[in-house]
């Protein structure tokens, strides 16, 4: 029976510990379970083709495939992230009649650094002359690969630029180009209408612990929307704003109880932003008869609770950048970061299957326009900008 | 109040059921250290069942509850086929139970996750349509309450807002109990897990017993694994149980191995699992004030504190704690 007892007691002691290993692993993008590409944004590449009926594989005359993906980890068929970002070079490379190739490191779920490399490795020796990075966990592969392969251009989805040797005082490498997202506009939009369509009381649970920026800046932006509704609208709205269980990016039992407990005391709709998080949200909503905000890609009809997205424009940002490739403007992006936005049309909610019935489409497109132009702007800065004092018309109860 | 007690229900229902899976192997006299692997394989298989059933249109949300039980059914069945591997290599290869328990801890995620990214092309395995709660979830007209009607104490908690499962699994509970302490197969299968040699010499099979136990066990495990993903996972299935299978393990050791002992071990580790998450939204008194949220106290103390009381009160309870004597030892009929 000790014995026993010690293998048990070892075995918990092994499981906490890869718990952590994970959380603090796990900065990744959030991967949402459920969605297609967006098919509001207007893009003109994209009318006719359906990047569906582009098959994923394709078999080139000489061997060589000019266009890698590659992804970070989880799936190509992510129904989100990866997908998202395939589908714009599928389409991309299908319009210009391009061979196109993904890499899915080794290891998947649990790929490392040197998983990773050996992708790009992989790709840049079979002829790519461009290399799709999609996620921020891609940032020291890319590095190493970067500097080695000077020939081929790397493009980092949700990145930030690559430095040599990795430090930032030396100049950035001139072969990656790197993009992310106006989040907080997007997340200013769900905000924004959530309030103007009456809701008064309002929940924000994000992953990443609060480290990671795009759900940061989703939050940040929601929380912007709401004070701004909220004034025109001359009213106080609640807001709770959590970081708690969110750092691995799933669904737990904990959080869904979190949730329950606001549905529970009056929270009438909780923006959820962070991959598989969502099931325990839509859980706790389906149980209260509550809403929920979804992220990254239009999650309507993953459950019936969601009444709007904050979108990003994962698709979109491959196209921009690929065509930057293509039509020898590389010298814009390369080196430095494309901040794509409301602008860019890479952010914002979908108008199709709109559920809001006291803020219609019109009312949106009009709020879309005055954020295009700049009327309305929105802060990007979370590390200082999330401060009960900055809200007039919300209270803000960080939990 | 309400609210508390519901939550508290979520996280005792899986522990209850699944500690009673573990009490049901250790009295037979096998350790089953795969509970969280055969929780998870239930999970997955109930998913999976609910997944294939609503996409070939065999069940409507009308007849969601009938599809509850069966999907229960079903992963107890697979839960207890699962740990026929644990029975072989214990009972009939004699082989070292915590071992092979370990590995099919290790076999099950790697297995599940293999065939849900098979089928679904990515890692987690969901309902074809809806929400757990929209479809299995007991709401007022399944009891023919009008939408405005006020409830009472006892139909606002333990009526509405519960799943079916709940109940199931308490009388599952109760019965299974009543059969292992108060009938005369009860008394024979304990007598395997606390001296086979005499049991054999008394003309009881001890392979068979053993084998009963553990598939029982496995049942149960199975079972408990898919309450677990229906009522806090939305019905998903992503190769995990959070470690509920452990935590299940040290409820039944906390609990003495005695049925009501250990009812009593899954509600307080439920109650403060659930206080750890929901302090700051629970209104103990009804008066609109959240006590607990006013104490200052950081989340970090409260989040700990399922962990602290389970160690406080085993420091306190284990010196009874008495298991099973035979438990872990291959049986053999040539030693004595």
């Amino acid at each position: 029976m000790k014995k026993f007892i010690a293998i048990f007691l070892s075995a918990l002691l092994l499981f906490s510990l890869a718990a952590c290993g994970e959380d603090s692993g796990t900065t990744t993008f959030p991967n949402v379970t459920e969605g297609t590409t967006e098919e509001n944004t207007t893009n003109a590449q994209n009318e006719n083709l359906n990047a569906e009926d582009i098959p994923d594989n394709m078999t080139s005359p000489d061997g060589k495939y000019e266009i890698a993906f590659v992804t970070d980890v989880g799936s190509l068929k992510d129904e989100s992230f990866n997908e998202g970002t395939w589908n714009g070079i599928k389409l991309f490379a299908a319009e210009n009649k391009l061979t196109y190739k993904y890499y899915q490191p080794a290891g998947k779920n649990q790929a490392t650094d040197e998983d990773r490399y050996e992708a790009m490795k992989t790709a840049a020796t079979s002829g790519a002359k461009v290399v799709v990075c999609a996620g921020f966990l891609q940032k020291e592969a890319l590095l190493k690969a970067a500097e080695e392969f000077k020939d081929v251009k790397f493009i980092f989805i949700d990145g930030t630029v690559i430095y040599e040797d990795g430090d930032e005082n030396t100049s950035p490498l001139e072969n990656v180009a790197a993009v992310d997202f106006h989040e907080e506009e997007s997340g200013y939009l769900a905000g924004y209408a959530a309030v103007m369509n009456g809701y008064t009381k309002l929940g924000f649970t994000g992953g990443g612990g609060g480290t990671n920026p795009p759900c940061s800046r989703f939050g940040y932006g929601y929380v912007q929307g709401i004070n701004d509704a909220a004034k025109e609208k001359n009213i106080t709205a609640d807001v709770n704003f959590s970081w708690e269980y969110g750092a691995s990016f799933s669904q737990s039992a904990e959080l869904q109880t979190m949730l329950s407990g606001w549905y529970a005391n009056g929270t009438e709709v909780i923006f959820c932003c962070g991959g598989a998080m969502c099931l325990s949200a839509f859980a706790a909503a389906s149980a209260n008869d509550g809403a929920v905000i979804g992220v990254d890609v239009d999650q309507s009809k993953k459950s019936d609770t969601v009444v709007t997205s904050a979108l990003k424009g994962i698709s979109q940002s491959a196209i921009f950048i690929l065509d930057k490739v293509y039509s020898d403007e590389w010298d814009e992006v390369s080196g430095k970061l494309t901040t794509l936005g409301a602008e860019e049309d890479a952010v914002g909610l979908p108008t199709e299957n709109w559920k809001l019935e006291n803020f219609s489409v019109s009312d949106y497109k009009k709020l879309y326009e005055k954020l295009k132009e700049g009327e309305i702007e929105v802060d990007r800065d979370y590390e200082t900008g999330l401060n009960d004092e900055n809200f007039e018309n919300v209270k803000l109860n960080i939990i | 109040m309400s609210f508390l007690i519901q939550q508290t229900i979520i996280y005792t229902i899986p522990l209850l059921i699944v500690a009673l899976a573990g009490i049901f192997a250790e009295r037979s006299g096998v350790i089953n250290l795969a509970l969280e692997g055969t929780m998870i394989f239930g999970a997955f298989i109930g998913v999976l069942f609910i997944n294939i059933s609503q996409a070939n249109g065999w069940f409507q949300k009308e007849n969601a509850q009938l599809l509850l039980i069966l999907t229960m059914a079903v992963s107890a069945f697979f839960g207890a086929l699962f740990s026929l591997l644990l029975s072989f290599a214990a009972v009939n290869m004699k082989a070292n139970q915590t071992i092979s328990g370990t590995a099919l801890n290790m076999l099950s995620p790697a297995l599940t996750l293999f065939f849900i990214s098979v089928i679904t092309n990515q890692n987690v395995l969901s309902m074809y349509e809806g929400d757990a709660a929209s479809w299995f979830m007991l709401k007022r007209s399944d009891f023919g309450f009008e939408a405005t009607e006020s409830l009472n104490f006892f139909e606002s908690t333990f009526l509405i807002r519960n799943y079916l499962t709940t109940y199931i699994c308490i009388a599952i509970y109760i019965i299974l109990s009543v059969i292992l302490y108060r009938t005369k197969f009860g008394l024979r299968l304990r007598s395997c897990g606390e001296n086979p040699h005499a049991s054999d010499s008394l003309g009881i099979n001890v392979k068979k017993m053993r084998y009963i136990g553990t598939t029982i066990s496995g049942a149960l495990a199975g079972m408990g694994g898919f309450v677990f993903s229906l009522t806090t996972a939305n019905a998903s299935a992503t190769g995990d149980v959070a470690g509920f299978g452990f935590l299940a393990l040290a409820v039944m050791i906390f609990g003495n191995w005695n049925p009501i002992s250990v009812a009593g071990a899954a509600f307080l580790f439920g109650l403060f699992k659930c206080i750890a998450a929901a302090y700051a939204t629970i209104d103990i008194n009804g008066d609109g004030v959240f006590t607990l949220a006013q104490l200052g106290i950081s989340t970090n103390l409260y989040r700990m504190l399922p962990y602290v009381i389970t160690l406080v009160v085993l420091a306190f309870t284990s010196k009874h704690s008495r298991a099973p004597k035979a438990e872990g030892i291959p049986y053999d009929k040539s030693k004595r």
